[in-house]
């Protein structure tokens, strides 16, 4: 069990920023952090615990835990929590914003310029390419998930019933991320109910 | 002003939802931008999704694409703020309540739950957007190379992305 990290000074009291400075070194981390996912984690990190030393390697990997189980992208997840934490909510919004506004100037640059060409043979041939390289990257993520996933039957059933259900029907997304929810839930009550009667069952996963 | 509300409904959904990462949105994003209010075409959805790998940030932003197509300036940035609303509304509230649900087992369970259905949709993304591509011989191709370098070599997203490009157009030629 990790210890409470509520309780201040592990390695001595990390350093208490103002908004500006956390919304600077948001807007860093939004201009360099290209390819999303673990990577921005490991600059994240860098940044904000080894070098600006504004929050302790527990409290990262706890809001870590936190990230990965909030929707949504998971560095945004985090740097939200860590703004949060240091500021509350003023410096959370603003912080965010600095973070996503590089993002945001260059993508509306890139719409413009695709919407104006896109009829071009070029761009269509690249697009042909970039889709291709979009189908990779799925796979590969597809992939990734895979790997980090319990083994275990209950995960496999639930995955193909989505794959089926997705395939055979025009389901709302939204309702099996909801059922596959459900589905885990429910298998860990039951799993509960039968272990309060006496039934050996291990509880692990 | 009702696409606007359109397009803040969809996105919010979207941001409320996408468990499992900015990956996890996708499937998402696709099913409402394109099957359900036919805001684009497939490729041009895919388009959004390879913008926002080549930015730096999270592929989530391929959201203020779409706002963009649909709405003008406006649009991005009705879409944009309502795809990451509900990320930093959930952070405050975990951070504030996170002793009571970091680690139990319920909330263990139902994120196992929902990863293998993550997976199922990212899986139906591809396929929907791979099937046209299997005219030619190369997008195909182009997609297992970016897989297998993805997986093995931990080659970054963008740079490959970009080489897919790239490749599209020397095909132009």
């Amino acid at each position: 069990m990790k210890a409470d990290e509520r309780s201040t000074g592990e390695t001595g009291p990390p350093a208490v920023p103002d908004w500006r400075a956390v919304t600077l070194a948001f807007l860093k981390i939004g201009t360099v952090g290209f390819g999303g996912g673990f990577a921005v984690v490991e600059l994240i990190h860098s940044e904000l615990v080894l070098k600006k030393r504004w929050l302790t390697e527990q409290r990262f990997e706890n809001m870590m835990a936190l990230a990965e189980l909030a929707p949504g992208a998971l560095t945004v997840n985090l740097l939200a929590g860590i703004a949060y934490r240091l500021g509350g909510i003023g410096t959370m919004i603003v912080a965010t914003a600095a973070l996503l506004l590089p993002s945001f100037l260059l993508i509306i640059f890139l719409a413009g310029a695709f919407l104006a060409w896109q009829h071009h043979p070029m761009v269509q041939s690249a697009m042909e390419g970039l889709t291709a390289g979009v189908v990779g990257l799925l796979i590969a993520v597809a992939w990734d998930l895979i790997k980090r996933a319990p083994r275990h039957w209950c995960c496999l059933a639930v995955g193909a019933a989505a794959l089926l259900l997705g395939l055979v029907f025009p389901v709302n997304p939204i309702w099996l991320v909801v059922m596959g929810g459900a589905a885990g839930g429910l298998k860990t009550w039951i799993a509960a109910h039968t272990r309060l009667k006496g039934a050996a069952v291990p509880p692990k996963s | 002003m009702s696409i606007w509300l359109e397009l803040a409904h969809t996105f919010l959904k979207v941001g409320l939802f996408g468990f499992g990462g900015g990956f996890a949105m996708i499937p998402l994003m696709q099913s409402a931008a394109v099957f359900k209010n036919g805001w684009m075409t497939a490729s041009q959805f895919a388009a959004a999704i390879a913008m926002g790998q080549v930015t730096p940030g999270p592929v989530a932003i391929s959201a203020t694409f779409i706002g963009y197509k649909v709405a003008g300036l406006p649009g991005a940035l009705v879409a944009t703020v309502a795809v990451f609303a509900p990320s930093l509304v959930v952070m405050a509230l975990l951070e504030k309540f996170y002793l009571r649900v970091r680690g139990t087992e319920l909330t263990q369970a139902v994120m196992h739950g929902v990863l293998p259905v993550v997976v199922a949709l990212i899986l139906h993304a591809a396929l929907s957007l791979g099937r046209p591509m299997l005219n030619a011989w190369w997008p195909p191709v182009v997609a297992l190379l970016v897989a297998v370098l993805a997986i093995t070599r931990k080659v970054g997203y963008g740079f490959l992305v970009a080489m897919s490009m790239a490749v599209g157009m020397l095909m132009a030629l």
